[in-house]
């Protein structure tokens, strides 16, 4: 009853611990280029900020489009924390995703639609390897419950740390990190999906962004079963890992990065799933 | 709520080069870089004008590029204040008086700041950025009435001139 508890604190809190996460990145970022960087609250500044401005609407479907992104995905966290089917997880992430698209691809602006095309390939990249660590987990514990991979004694990184690193090859591509960051690329599409977005509507899409933080430091905690400092130590390693490599790396286009998961994430991840099967 | 005072907090910077010698805008990106790091006052480089509140204007305006010039300050949602970048943004410079710019910003959209120097310092740049935040915070997210301009362009020394058009605005 109390692991009830605190999933719904940690429900509520998720906008919080991101746009904090968010804003700690940031410094870290800074940290590793020789700069001081933003204040640790900066994100929320941005919130406010972003709420005082004149909200310039392309079209209300736009709108609401964007609105619904940023709950679907709140929704699938919740589902995710409250130990919830893994393949119902992802598909709602999907979901999520599936809605900025088409809100992106809703308006006439051409980097807009660039955006949207890219995203959809980023979501092919990383969805299978998703799928297929989520069947890992179901070999491993029988279910597809994330509960059960939550409160499993022993930690499933010792019986799948193949799927760990394809999990871990994956995540640049869903935070849209640097070498796989073609789906927002600023330098080339200004934000693409984001792109159309202003004022209050811009924030939900902004807000989404730290609640995707939140959603990929849970699935690094699926790895950890009930041990939470093993979770924190892998949660920790992981941040210092992508915060290294989108400040070490150069962009790679969307065709090397399609290779690239399905090459050698996606085999990864079907590798440890046959030796799971076998075993 | 008044959320105003959050504006000098995340001031987001959208860059335009209106036909610059690129003299300024290397002196815009060096603001960014570790030496002077403008990102610990929460300024980004967006390049989206519709979520950015500082238009960050270089170059003389040729005739090619004051469409764009016109359309991304139309794009962007109040408050927003335009900062011109360099003398060739404020006045002209030494491109003043050519046949393919009109000198100035300020010709085709109300300027809050200029900033002078061929080619800007950083230093420069950051204060007048601040400057900038100070017209920010005062300025509303209403859309500003429109006006009947009563008074004609000039031509002066070769040089066509619309600054005294907007002047009966203020």
């Amino acid at each position: 009853m109390t692991n009830m508890y605190i999933s719904i604190i940690l429900i509520i809190a998720a906008p919080l611990i991101g746009g904090l996460l968010y804003g700690f990145e940031r410094i870290v970022k800074a940290r590793m280029q020789r700069r001081i960087g933003p204040p640790l609250l900066q994100p929320f500044y941005d919130f406010f900020k972003l709420a005082d401005k004149r909200k310039m609407v392309v079209h209300s479907a736009h709108a609401f489009l964007g609105i619904m992104h940023f709950i679907s995905l709140w929704f699938a966290l919740a589902v995710l924390l409250l130990g919830g089917d893994l393949i119902l997880v992802i598909f709602l992430h999907l979901l999520s995703s599936a809605l900025l698209i088409l809100s992106a691809y809703s308006t006439r602006s051409v980097f807009s639609h660039l955006g949207a095309n890219r995203s959809a390939i980023s979501i092919l990249a990383y969805e299978p390897v998703l799928i297929i660590i989520a069947v890992s987990i179901f070999m491993l514990t029988g279910s597809f419950e994330a509960g059960a991979a939550f409160s499993s004694n022993q930690p499933l990184l010792y019986k799948m740390p193949l799927a760990f690193v394809a999990l871990l090859l994956v995540l640049p591509i869903k935070l849209k990190k640097s070498p796989f960051d073609v789906a927002e690329a600023h330098q080339e599409v200004t934000g693409g999906v984001e792109l159309e977005f202003s004022g209050i509507f811009y924030e939900a899409v902004y807000t989404a962004k730290w609640l995707d933080y939140v959603f990929c430091y849970t699935l690094i905690f699926l790895f950890a079963g009930s041990n939470l400092l093993l979770g924190f130590a892998l949660s920790i390693f992981t941040f210092i890992y992508l915060n290294a490599l989108d400040n070490s790396t150069a962009r790679v286009n969307y065709k090397q990065m399609l290779r690239f998961s399905l090459g050698v994430s996606f085999s990864l991840a079907f590798i440890n799933l046959l030796i799971n099967s076998l075993s | 709520m008044n959320l105003s005072g959050y504006r000098k907090k995340s001031p987001w910077i959208l860059h335009y080069n209106a036909g610059s010698c690129n003299g300024c805008d290397i002196e815009i990106l060096a603001c960014l870089g570790p030496k002077y790091d403008i990102e610990r006052f929460g300024m980004i480089n967006t390049g989206n004008p519709k979520q950015s509140d500082i238009l960050l204007v270089t170059g003389p305006v040729t005739k090619r590029s004051r469409e764009r010039l016109v359309e991304i300050y139309a794009q962007m949602p109040e408050p927003k204040v335009v900062i011109a970048c360099g003398a060739c943004a404020s006045t002209g410079g030494v491109f003043r008086g050519m046949y393919n710019c009109e000198g100035g910003v300020d010709q085709y959209i109300p300027v809050d700041v200029y900033v002078c120097g061929c080619g800007t310092r950083p230093e420069q740049i950051i204060d007048g950025v601040v400057q900038g935040l100070a017209i920010l915070e005062q300025k509303t997210k209403e859309l500003e009435a429109s006006v009947k301009l009563n008074n004609e362009a000039i031509e002066e020394n070769h040089q066509v001139n619309r600054r005294h058009i907007a002047a009966s605005i203020k």
